[in-house]
Protein backbone atom coordinates (compact mmCIF):
# COMPACT_ATOMS: atom_id res chain seq x y z
CA UNK A 1 0.00 0.00 0.00
CA UNK A 2 1.32 3.10 -0.77
CA UNK A 3 2.77 5.66 2.25
CA UNK A 4 -0.53 8.31 3.28
CA UNK A 5 0.80 11.82 5.19
CA UNK A 6 -2.26 13.11 5.12
CA UNK A 7 -5.79 14.08 3.39
CA UNK A 8 -6.81 10.40 2.71
CA UNK A 9 -9.60 10.21 0.09
CA UNK A 10 -12.35 7.89 -0.12
CA UNK A 11 -11.96 4.75 -1.77
CA UNK A 12 -8.27 4.73 -0.26
CA UNK A 13 -7.10 2.52 2.43
CA UNK A 14 -6.10 3.75 5.67
CA UNK A 15 -2.97 3.40 7.21
CA UNK A 16 -3.35 1.23 10.33
CA UNK A 17 -3.37 3.25 13.30
CA UNK A 18 -3.90 3.39 17.53
CA UNK A 19 -4.80 6.13 19.60
CA UNK A 20 -5.36 6.28 23.40
CA UNK A 21 -8.93 5.96 24.54
CA UNK A 22 -11.16 7.01 27.58
CA UNK A 23 -13.55 3.93 27.42
CA UNK A 24 -16.95 5.50 29.57
CA UNK A 25 -18.60 2.30 29.54
CA UNK A 26 -15.54 0.59 31.61
CA UNK A 27 -14.49 4.22 33.56
CA UNK A 28 -10.91 2.86 32.37
CA UNK A 29 -8.15 4.23 30.06
CA UNK A 30 -7.78 2.02 26.51
CA UNK A 31 -6.67 1.75 23.14
CA UNK A 32 -8.08 1.78 19.65
CA UNK A 33 -6.51 0.03 17.12
CA UNK A 34 -7.82 -0.21 13.64
CA UNK A 35 -5.62 -3.40 12.75
CA UNK A 36 -7.62 -4.80 15.29
CA UNK A 37 -11.19 -3.85 13.81
CA UNK A 38 -10.37 -5.41 10.48
CA UNK A 39 -9.13 -8.75 12.50
CA UNK A 40 -12.63 -8.85 14.15
CA UNK A 41 -14.31 -7.40 10.90
CA UNK A 42 -15.86 -4.47 12.16
CA UNK A 43 -16.72 -0.93 10.69
CA UNK A 44 -15.53 2.00 12.15
CA UNK A 45 -17.21 5.41 12.54
CA UNK A 46 -14.67 7.94 13.26
CA UNK A 47 -16.17 11.12 15.01
CA UNK A 48 -13.46 14.47 14.99
CA UNK A 49 -14.60 17.61 16.64
CA UNK A 50 -12.52 20.52 18.12
CA UNK A 51 -12.27 20.37 21.55
CA UNK A 52 -13.63 18.78 24.89
CA UNK A 53 -16.09 21.01 27.11
CA UNK A 54 -17.50 22.47 24.44
CA UNK A 55 -20.98 21.71 22.42
CA UNK A 56 -20.23 19.25 20.29
CA UNK B 1 -25.56 -1.27 13.83
CA UNK B 2 -22.56 -3.45 14.07
CA UNK B 3 -20.15 -0.78 13.68
CA UNK B 4 -17.88 0.83 16.39
CA UNK B 5 -17.96 4.62 16.71
CA UNK B 6 -15.02 6.06 18.20
CA UNK B 7 -14.74 10.01 18.47
CA UNK B 8 -11.17 11.88 17.93
CA UNK B 9 -10.47 14.90 19.46
CA UNK B 10 -6.67 16.43 19.99
CA UNK B 11 -7.50 16.49 24.05
CA UNK B 12 -5.83 13.79 26.22
CA UNK B 13 -7.63 11.09 27.53
CA UNK B 14 -7.06 12.59 30.95
CA UNK B 15 -9.62 15.50 29.71
CA UNK B 16 -11.81 13.06 28.20
CA UNK B 17 -12.02 11.49 31.16
CA UNK B 18 -12.36 14.63 33.04
CA UNK B 19 -15.07 16.05 30.58
CA UNK B 20 -17.34 12.72 30.57
CA UNK B 21 -17.56 13.03 34.35
CA UNK B 22 -18.47 16.45 34.92
CA UNK B 23 -20.93 16.98 32.07
CA UNK B 24 -24.81 16.21 32.94
CA UNK B 25 -25.27 15.58 28.67
CA UNK B 26 -22.13 12.83 28.42
CA UNK B 27 -23.37 10.65 31.16
CA UNK B 28 -24.68 7.69 28.79
CA UNK B 29 -21.97 7.89 26.39
CA UNK B 30 -20.97 4.60 25.64
CA UNK B 31 -18.21 4.99 22.75
CA UNK B 32 -14.87 5.29 22.92
CA UNK B 33 -13.27 8.73 23.65
CA UNK B 34 -9.95 8.72 20.85
CA UNK B 35 -7.21 11.20 22.11
CA UNK B 36 -4.70 12.38 18.91
CA UNK B 37 -2.64 14.89 21.08
CA UNK B 38 0.09 15.34 18.38
CA UNK B 39 -2.68 16.03 15.92
CA UNK B 40 -1.06 13.30 13.75
CA UNK B 41 -4.25 11.44 13.15
CA UNK B 42 -6.31 14.48 12.13
CA UNK B 43 -3.69 15.05 9.97
CA UNK B 44 -4.18 11.70 8.26
CA UNK B 45 -7.56 12.50 7.82
CA UNK B 46 -7.35 15.82 6.96
CA UNK B 47 -9.19 17.78 9.50
CA UNK B 48 -6.21 19.30 11.56
CA UNK B 49 -6.15 23.01 11.74
CA UNK B 50 -2.82 23.91 11.85
CA UNK B 51 -3.66 27.72 13.46
CA UNK B 52 -5.80 26.19 16.33
CA UNK B 53 -3.99 23.09 17.10
CA UNK B 54 -7.70 21.75 16.50
CA UNK B 55 -9.71 19.12 14.75
CA UNK B 56 -12.58 20.56 12.29
CA UNK B 57 -15.90 18.37 12.69
CA UNK B 58 -14.92 15.67 10.48
CA UNK B 59 -16.69 12.10 9.94
CA UNK B 60 -15.48 9.22 8.35
CA UNK B 61 -16.52 5.35 7.85
CA UNK B 62 -14.04 2.73 7.31
CA UNK B 63 -15.08 -0.73 5.93
CA UNK B 64 -13.62 -3.83 7.69
CA UNK B 65 -11.17 -4.23 5.35
CA UNK B 66 -10.14 -0.95 6.23
CA UNK B 67 -10.55 0.95 3.47
CA UNK B 68 -12.44 4.58 3.70
CA UNK B 69 -15.98 4.80 1.72
CA UNK B 70 -17.54 8.22 3.10
CA UNK B 71 -15.79 11.37 4.30
CA UNK B 72 -17.24 14.68 5.76
CA UNK B 73 -15.95 17.64 7.52
CA UNK B 74 -17.94 20.62 8.72
CA UNK B 75 -16.43 23.90 10.01
CA UNK B 76 -16.51 24.70 13.53
CA UNK B 77 -19.88 26.56 13.40
CA UNK B 78 -21.52 23.40 11.91
CA UNK B 79 -23.26 20.35 14.00
CA UNK B 80 -23.23 16.96 12.33
CA UNK B 81 -26.88 15.30 11.36
CA UNK B 82 -26.51 11.99 12.86
CA UNK B 83 -29.80 11.31 10.98
CA UNK B 84 -27.87 11.05 7.44
CA UNK B 85 -24.59 9.30 9.21
CA UNK B 86 -26.98 6.26 9.74
CA UNK B 87 -28.61 6.76 6.29
CA UNK B 88 -24.96 6.16 4.66
CA UNK B 89 -23.62 3.72 7.38
CA UNK B 90 -26.95 1.59 6.29
CA UNK B 91 -26.15 2.44 2.61
CA UNK B 92 -22.51 0.66 3.23
CA UNK B 93 -23.54 -2.42 4.45
CA UNK B 94 -26.18 -2.88 1.88
CA UNK B 95 -23.57 -1.90 -0.54
CA UNK B 96 -21.12 -4.47 0.42
CA UNK B 97 -23.31 -7.21 0.09
CA UNK B 98 -24.97 -6.21 -3.28
CA UNK B 99 -21.84 -4.20 -4.90
CA UNK B 100 -23.56 -3.94 -8.22
CA UNK B 101 -25.90 -1.59 -6.96
CA UNK B 102 -25.69 1.98 -6.35
CA UNK B 103 -27.99 3.64 -3.26
CA UNK B 104 -29.44 6.76 -4.77
CA UNK B 105 -29.72 10.11 -2.83
CA UNK B 106 -32.94 9.28 -1.33
CA UNK B 107 -32.39 5.99 -0.61
CA UNK B 108 -32.93 5.77 3.33
CA UNK B 109 -33.40 2.07 4.60
CA UNK B 110 -33.45 -1.33 3.97
CA UNK B 111 -35.94 -2.40 0.99
CA UNK B 112 -35.42 1.53 -0.13
CA UNK B 113 -35.01 1.08 -4.32
CA UNK B 114 -31.53 1.11 -5.64
CA UNK B 115 -30.29 1.23 -9.17
CA UNK B 116 -28.29 -0.84 -10.97
CA UNK B 117 -25.83 0.93 -13.71
CA UNK B 118 -26.41 -0.53 -16.67
CA UNK B 119 -26.80 0.52 -20.22
CA UNK B 120 -30.53 0.21 -20.05
CA UNK B 121 -30.88 2.91 -17.25
CA UNK B 122 -28.97 5.41 -18.83
CA UNK B 123 -31.19 8.60 -19.93
CA UNK B 124 -34.18 6.25 -17.78
CA UNK B 125 -33.37 6.68 -13.93
CA UNK B 126 -36.75 8.60 -13.64
CA UNK B 127 -38.26 5.43 -14.61
CA UNK B 128 -36.43 3.05 -12.62
CA UNK B 129 -36.96 4.97 -9.21
CA UNK B 130 -41.18 5.31 -10.17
Amino acid sequence: MEEVCCGLKVGQDVPDFSIETYEPSKSDFGEFSLETQKADKKWTILFFYPADFTFV
Amino acid sequence: MGAEVVTVSTDTKFVHLAWQREEKMLENVKYPMGSDPTGNLSRLFGVYDEETGLALRGTFIISPEGKLLNSEVNFYNLGRNIDELMRKFKANLHLAKHANEGCPSKWKDEGDKTLTPSAKLVGRVYEALK
